[in-house]
């Protein structure tokens, strides 16, 4: 090779290195420039000065089921929010998390780059531990509505949530259950085992029953995205069961619920969070009636704040109560509102960057108390939520069979130390 | 010990008689033309979504008219006709879109793949928009007169299982004897054989195709209307899941092949029915395992046709 060439190699090489240089330092800048996280908040009273938070929820896909009970419920919060003093105004900015992971990851990065204060979501525990670690390295505030499933605020500092843990409310209906019928000895359990908080809760189920000396005598697996339940039915009644406990979300589980009766299974059925959505209704129809379910919310619950929360729900929906799920995603976003006008009142969110703002806000979040639908909540230092009250409700549908209700059974007050709840 | 085996066949059976239905689609358009129809998945979909609305059904808060219903709702059979009509109507818009204007430019088969591809993509959306993503269940009035379920021989199975059976053995039978017996049908099978000799020989090949896709069309939006009956409508893709399972079906049992149809869905349903619960997360991949395993003993499928190609 000779030297003219060689030296045109060379310089052909450096001015590609130095274009490769410059898009890599233009694109640094720009990535600073669009970094809000840096950037000092507006005053409370200048324009741009509300906060935005981000609610990541599944408006479709499987989870859309609930993530409609939790859009009607953060509405009803803001309106709420409209009575009460404010003194940083709060602008919701709703995404679809979708019902898989990768949505739900991609909604998180897309609110903590519009440059969200908060998130709420995503609706379930599966999503939440794909998503919640991004907004733990990026130190954004979570705060779940119906993450049940155990681990979720132990992700890290920035997780917390409203919705109760699988293990301290799931076995209360079960106690109902065996009063009913004391005689019970042979238990199916079925579960969706492609599904984290499914598979959580059913372990807590299958402890509690084996606590109770009654080891379950069938366990089927099933999975979120079945509908035909012919097979593990059939093996699960062949062994006779006389409780039936569910672990799925809310199309499969009502689709097996309405499949078990149809081929025949007249026994009790106690079901898991995931089916504690009106929505199932028109799925498990007249089936659905009798089903047994443990609840962290109460319409029958007297305190200002449920009363209130239920003259709202009410303009929407004359004719049936709000369902658990929508009052915890008004209690999410309450608690987020109460926290920022907490900390705006001490002048916490005067001059500060978003990234400060964020942090303050968790530890503001952690530290308060509130009077939320569900009863009196606050945060134990990991995120978990702290609740007095839980319920014991049952199913019942009207003789058409396309509408029902939650009738509460049992009003159970349980003491739940902050070292109980995180485990 | 004979009601568990009983059990598993009759478990077998029911969802094997659904395979074979969309594999049958399938193989329609593929003895014709032989190319495969990926909108398959959509139209059975579609069926099942027209099935509800025709019925009466109202459309949910996130569809694009919320809460509208059609004034009256027809019965579950002339509603589940119609609907099959639909899909088929809707499967010839398919043909004139994604496969009309490649054939007359003798375009490779790979092309079609990806234009009814498209298609199915394109008409699984349109639902979404239309429908919303919610899922839909069939009122439990559809089917009033029989027994939620009956009791054979100690084995329990669902009335609307039995149902889906019967009517996928009648769409079964009755295709088969009118590919056997009519003109309608012996045109179409000339088709088959060979385009141009049947062209020659006076047939209309293009309406012949057009017939095919008809045909195949109904047969998607029958089984998506008798599913959706059966467990309900889980959002408008819940359609593609079934036509990758007939797909599978297709192949096993054997390109074109209409016996080879509905003897890989009975293989594949059975096959899904003898998975034990604790396994049930390998149940796809057993089904998927058998196809392999069949495919390397023979390449053509269970009653295909062995291609020998002149050199």
């Amino acid at each position: 090779m000779n030297a003219p060439h060689l030296q045109r190699r060379q310089r052909g090489a450096l001015r590609l290195a130095a274009l490769l240089a410059a898009g890599v330092g233009s694109l640094a800048l720009l990535g600073q420039q669009a970094d809000r996280a840096a950037k000092a908040l507006p005053r409370a009273g200048s324009p741009g000065g509300a906060l935005t938070i981000g609610a990541v929820i599944a408006l479709t896909g499987n989870a859309n089921l609930y993530g409609q009970d939790q859009r009607l419920g953060i509405n009803l919060a803001q309106q709420w929010t409209k009575e009460q003093l404010t003194q940083r105004p709060l602008n919701l900015q709703l995404e679809d998390g979708g019902s898989d992971e990768a949505t739900a990851i991609a909604a998180f990065n897309l609110m903590i780059n519009r440059g969200a204060v908060a998130l709420i979501g995503p609706t379930l525990s599966q999503q939440a531990f794909a998503a919640d670690p991004i907004a733990q390295r990026r130190g954004v505030p979570v705060v779940a509505p119906s993450n049940t499933a155990k681990g979720i605020p132990q992700i890290g500092h920035f997780i917390s949530r409203v919705s109760a843990q699988s293990s301290v409310i799931a076995p209360l209906s079960l106690d109902e259950a065996l009063r009913r019928d004391p005689s019970i000895r042979r238990v199916a359990v079925f579960f969706a085992q492609d599904d984290a908080y499914s598979t959580a809760e059913t372990a807590i189920f299958q402890k509690a029953l084996a606590a109770k000396g009654l080891p379950p005598v069938t366990v089927q697996r099933t999975q979120l995205a079945d509908n035909d339940f012919q097979n593990p039915i059939t093996a699960a009644l062949q062994q006779r069961p006389q409780l039936v406990v569910i672990s799925a979300q809310a199309v499969d589980g009502g689709n097996l619920i309405r499949q078990l009766r149809e081929l025949g299974y007249k026994g009790q059925i106690v079901v898991g969070n995931g089916l504690n959505t009106p929505n199932i209704y028109p799925i498990c129809q007249r089936w659905c009636d009798g089903i047994l379910i443990a609840q962290a919310y109460s319409p029958e619950l007297n305190t200002p704040v449920n009363r209130r929360f239920q003259q709202l729900f009410r303009r929407t929906s004359p004719h049936q109560p709000p369902s658990q799920i929508t009052a915890q995603a008004f209690a999410a976003y309450q608690v987020l509102f109460e926290a920022v006008q907490r900390l705006q009142a001490r002048g916490g969110l005067d001059g500060v960057t978003l990234r400060d703002a964020r942090k303050a806000l968790m530890d503001e979040l952690l530290a308060g108390t509130y009077n939320t639908p569900l009863g009196p909540i606050r945060f134990t230092p990991e995120g978990e939520v702290v609740q007095e009250h839980f319920y014991v409700a049952e199913v019942q549908m009207q003789p058409g069979g396309r509408k029902g209700r939650f009738t509460l059974v049992r009003n159970n007050q349980v003491s739940q130390s902050p070292a109980s709840v995180s485990r | 010990m004979i009601e568990p085996l009983l059990q598993t066949l009759l478990n077998g059976v029911a969802s094997g008689g659904v395979y074979a239905l969309v594999a049958l689609g399938y193989t329609l358009v593929f003895s014709v033309l032989g190319v495969i129809n990926f909108a398959q998945g959509a139209l059975f979909s579609l069926g099942g979504y027209l099935t509800f609305l025709l019925m009466g059904g109202r459309i949910g808060v996130n569809g694009a008219l919320p809460g509208w219903a059609l004034p009256a709702g027809l019965p579950f059979w002339l509603a589940l006709l119609l609907a099959a009509l639909g899909s088929g109507v809707v499967s010839l818009g398919v043909e004139k879109l994604a496969f009309a204007p490649l054939r007359r430019r003798g375009a490779e088969p790979l092309l079609y793949l990806i234009t009814s591809l498209g298609a199915g993509v394109a008409l699984v959306n349109l639902l979404q928009i239309l429908m919303g993503a919610e899922g839909y269940a069939f009122p439990a009035t559809a089917l009033a007169n029989l027994p939620a379920a009956l009791n054979l021989g100690g084995a329990r199975i669902r009335s609307i299982q039995v149902v889906l059976l019967a009517v996928c053995a009648l769409a079964v039978v009755g295709l088969t004897l009118w590919l056997e017996r009519s003109k309608g049908g012996k045109a179409l099978r000339a088709v088959a054989e060979d385009a141009s000799t049947a062209k020659l020989l006076g047939i209309n090949s293009d309406a012949m195709v057009q017939l095919a896709f008809l045909l195949s069309g109904a047969l998607a939006g029958l089984g998506g209307g008798l599913i959706g009956v059966s467990v309900s409508l889980a959002g408008p893709y819940f359609g593609i899941g079934y036509g990758l399972k007939g797909l599978a079906v297709l192949v096993l049992g054997g390109l074109g092949s209409v016996p080879g149809a509905i003897a890989g869905g009975l293989l594949m349903g059975l096959a899904e029915a003898l998975v034990p619960s604790d396994a049930s997360g390998w149940r796809d991949a057993l089904a998927f395992g058998i196809l392999f395993a069949v495919l390397l003993v023979r390449p053509s499928g269970l009653l295909g046709r062995r291609l020998v190609e002149k050199v």
